[in-house]
């Protein structure tokens, strides 16, 4: 039976590994778009930091997958998929059969309509590409400008400040906050970041950047102006399912799959962060962001494609360290 | 990651252009003084879509071979790269074209085949060629912009190469090409990141670049060619059609005859009525035309046979290498049939080599056949030709007035040389015949003239052996273990010495242009130094170390490969390697 496994990331290869354990005359091809064996994601800011080196942030080196005989297409993406033909078309025009599906694609930081004009003088922090570029420039990097939410931007504010880079960190609400379960900064996560030095711009949000000489200056809609080495900035996260556009699979933000990681779609399942899940306590679907999350899930989505039904129970929140201390967030709510 | 060396394929079908990719790579590598050495395999069928490949190797150190495996494999036709993935050496990269037009199966297509230990490097060729110039074909433009970046070659060695090369045509031609190459430079700089860099030193000059079969049609017009005659046969056709165009410029003439026998009958005459004459062919052209060289060694006419060896026997492997016909130059005559032979193993071999060839066969009267081979022939590497060599030509020798009362033609001398003169000259009325003959050439059958014609035909091989320079010898001195090579083999050898001399384990070559006869005193000494001798060559019975075996008593360690690709100079190493440890025991 030929598995074929979209995305290499947490959920992706944890099916992958799980499929290979249980049955290992399958055949397992792992699509993943990035150019690199499959990483550890949340280590990129001590990555870029320089606290563990590129073996430490991989988490399953080419040896492992060769010797689980798993078929790792790197630097490859899907670019439409076939339901009723059960293929999948690759971005070069390959067409490859699949007696099972997964789509484990993750998802994605975005900008939108204002800044998306500027986004060549955005410096993207998502991918391990991104901080190895970013690590390069770090030298004649001083000050950064950093705008968006989410426990992302609070990991590259920690990144950047354990660096000693100057940083001024923009927000669109009135105290930098987000949706904590709970944590050891009992509501005072602003004043913390403040008192790290990070200077924090409130009620604003960048709504132009130009770049002048080596600099950039960015223009707030309160008409500030700032100007800083490089400018991180994101609108948005959310899950990055361009391959399922021309089928009828259901989706919300992201793909709707069922307790056993179903889709909609005969015999193709959903994992990560691109999946919607139906969570009884809030009566709606929503994303299980998070790496721990995706192993789970990944495991489960490996064990249902071989026939098993192993169920997933939604998670409330995620565990995050700031700096020494640990938050919980919750995530699409 | 770093490198100082570089070895890159591309690979296609009829109308991609893979052999153009290598020559403008090769150019622009040359051209910043880099060594360069360039191979083109292709199929042996002349009609129909065959696949070809043409790697090039550079490097700022002098390159030999074509060493092992490959950096970077650009796949301008998927399904036909898919068997060269394999060369990719870890960590290397695959460069794959994603605007094919229309569906490609999974067992088609390249990318599901580059295993993840490789990189993969995704490019629209054909769209980005269409894009530049309305057409597919500047997609090798296209690649070699990719690479251009890949590797983080400077752009303008390529662009001032493309203006050269297509300046002729016009400048929109020059414009398309270098967009095309800019299109292809500018996907991968927006989709890549630089992880690698070519490390260029300072204070290259330019160099010139060549081919063997170029090299050697140069070589024999350098030192008088006069006569061409050839029937076209892979490899070797490329002499007779440089010939064809540059002979008739120095007051030469080059002839296409009907097949491989007439071809060496008119060389014969050529060199019979006194002009340098020459013939190129490969192993079923050879032999054809065994019976016109026994005519040869009878008759006491010079005569040059250049062999391009590709696979055999018959038809054999017309577009792959191998040097299997050491044993019919050698011994491929009835009777008691010396000729001289001898194997370049590089361009400027080939240059220089082929005059001494024509020296040689002139001097002493002799039949000699070239043994170059399909690599060495068609691969093109950076070399500074001795031109205009500083060496007293060897001529023919001629009567003294007293020799010229009374004429023969076939005289006893000590050295087995008789004065020659040819038809036209005063007093040239002899008898030449293919029949023994006695001293004035008439037909003579008794059992005292054949012996002592014999020994006479014979001698001249002795006097010849006097004239021979010493053999060189390679490496370290005081080694143990001794290589000898012969011709295009010699490079992979000297790779392979390289590679265990940097392990600690040292070795030595010796190698000879002169296959037969040779300078055996250098041999015999080298081998008395040696406890170990390995003998590598591309044929499968050994021919060389049969020939060594037999001429020196030696017992060494063969390596046989029926070759379709040029020798890996690991597989050198490893044997060296081998030895090494069976003498540490």
């Amino acid at each position: 039976m030929k598995h074929v496994i979209i995305g290499a990331g947490a959920a992706g290869v944890t099916a992958a590994v799980t499929i290979k354990t249980i049955d290992k005359d399958a055949e397992v091809v792992v699509i993943g778009e990035e150019r690199f064996f499959p990483y550890k994601r949340y280590l990129l800011t001590e990555f870029l930091c320089g606290s563990i080196d590129e073996e430490e942030i991989i988490h399953t080196p080419g040896e492992s997958i060769k010797e689980m005989g798993i078929k790792l297409r790197k630097g490859q993406y899907v670019k439409a998929i076939n339901p009723l033909e059960k293929t999948v078309k690759l971005f070069h025009n390959e067409v490859m059969p699949y007696d099972k599906l997964l789509i484990a694609v993750g998802g994605r930081p975005g900008l939108g309509p204002v800044l998306r004009p500027f986004q060549k003088h955005i410096q993207p922090y998502y991918s391990l590409r991104d901080i190895m570029v970013l690590k390069k420039k770090l030298p004649d990097i001083r000050k950064c400008i950093v705008f968006g939410d989410g426990l992302s931007s609070l990991d590259l504010l920690c990144g950047l400040c354990n660096l000693g880079k100057e940083v001024t960190y923009i927000i669109k609400g009135k105290r930098a906050d987000f949706s904590l379960v709970e944590s050891e900064f009992y509501g005072e996560l602003h004043d913390f970041i403040e008192k790290k030095g990070i200077e924090i711009i409130t009620e604003d949000r960048l709504i132009s950047i130009e770049k002048v000489n080596r600099h950039y200056r960015v223009s707030t809609l309160k008409q500030k102006s700032v100007t800083a080495d490089i400018i991180f900035a994101w609108d948005y996260y959310k899950p990055n399912i361009a391959c399922i556009k021309e089928t009828n699979m259901e989706k919300k933000l992201g793909i709707l799959v069922n307790e056993q990681l179903q889709t909609s779609e005969q015999d193709i399942y959903a994992a990560g962060d691109c999946v919607e899940i139906y969570h009884p306590g809030i009566k709606d679907y929503w994303i299980n962001f998070g790496w721990p999350n995706a192993l789970e899930q990944g495991e489960i989505a490996g064990k249902n494609m071989l026939g098993q039904k192993e169920k997933y129970k939604v998670h409330d929140a995620i565990v995050f360290n700031l700096m020494g201390k640990s938050l919980k967030a919750r995530w699409w709510k | 990651m770093n490198y100082t060396e570089l070895s890159i394929r591309f690979c296609g079908i009829a109308g991609d252009g893979v052999v153009s990719s290598g020559k403008i790579l090769a150019g622009a590598c040359a051209n910043i003084g880099l060594n360069v050495m360039v191979n083109d395999i292709y199929s042996a069928e002349i009609r129909g879509l065959g696949k070809s490949t043409t790697t090039v190797r550079f490097a700022a150190k002098k390159v030999y071979s074509m060493g092992d495996g490959i950096d970077l494999l650009v796949g301008m036709a998927a399904k036909e790269s898919i068997a060269e993935v394999k060369d990719v050496k870890p960590d290397g990269g695959v460069i794959y074209d994603t605007s094919t037009p229309g569906d490609v199966a999974e067992e088609n297509s390249l990318a599901a085949h580059i295993p993840p230990e490789l990189h993969g490097y995704g490019v629209p060729l054909k769209k980005l060629a269409n894009a530049a110039s309305g057409t597919n074909r500047g997609k090798n433009l296209v690649a070699m912009g990719a690479l251009c970046y890949l590797y983080a070659l400077p752009p303008d060695m390529f662009i001032e190469h493309i203006k050269r090369l297509f300046g002729r045509k016009g400048e929109k031609v020059v414009e398309s090409n270098i967009k095309a190459f800019q299109f292809g430079y500018e996907h991968m700089e927006e989709h890549y990141p630089l992880n690698n860099r070519f490390e260029i030193a300072g204070g290259l000059s330019p160099q010139a670049s060549i081919s063997g079969n170029d090299a050697l049609a140069k070589g024999a017009m350098d030192c008088g060619l006069k006569f061409f005659a050839g029937y076209p046969i892979t490899p070797a056709t490329k002499i007779m059609e440089i010939a064809a165009k540059e002979l008739p410029k120095l007051a030469g003439w080059t002839i296409q005859v009907e097949d491989e026998i007439a071809a060496i009958s008119a060389v014969l005459g050529g060199f019979f009525s006194g002009k340098r004459s020459m013939t190129a062919t490969s192993g079923p052209g050879l032999a054809l035309m065994s019976e016109m060289i026994n005519l040869a060694v009878m008759a006491e006419i010079p005569a040059v046979i250049v062999d391009v060896q590709r696979g055999g026997p018959s038809t054999g492997l017309p577009t792959k290498v191998e040097q299997g016909d050491l044993n019919i130059a050698l011994y491929g005559g009835a009777g008691d049939s010396p000729r001289v032979v001898m194997a370049p193993s590089d361009s400027e071999e080939c240059y220089t080599g082929i005059q001494l060839a024509f020296d040689i066969a002139e001097k002493y009267q002799t039949p000699l056949i070239f043994l170059s081979d399909l690599f060495l022939g068609q691969r093109i590497e950076t070399v500074v030709l001795q031109e205009n060599i500083d060496r007293e030509r060897c001529t023919r020798k001629k009567p003294t007035p007293d020799q010229l009362k009374n004429y023969m033609r076939y005289q006893i001398t000590d050295d087995g040389v008789s004065p020659l003169l040819v038809p036209g000259e005063p007093g040239a009325f002899y008898t030449i015949t293919g029949l023994e003959h006695s001293i004035t050439g008439n037909p003579n059958y008794e059992p005292d003239v054949h012996g002592m014609m014999t020994a006479k035909r014979y001698r001249k091989f002795e006097s010849m052996k006097k004239d021979l320079p010493p053999a060189d010898i390679l490496g370290d001195e005081d080694a143990e273990i001794g290589i000898a090579g012969w011709g295009s083999t010699i490079g992979a050898i000297l790779e392979g010495m390289e590679i265990v001399r940097e392990q600690g384990i040292k070795s030595k070559l010796i190698k000879s242009i002169m296959i037969h006869p040779q300078h055996e005193d250098s041999f015999r000494e080298f081998f008395a130094s040696c406890k170990k001798i390995i003998v590598p060559e591309m044929n499968y019975q050994g021919q060389y170390a049969a020939l060594l075996k037999s001429r020196y008593g030696i017992m060494p360690i063969e390596i046989h490969i029926p070759a379709v690709d040029p020798v890996s100079p690991l597989k050198i190493a490893r044997k060296i390697k081998e030895a090494n440890h069976e003498l540490s025991k």
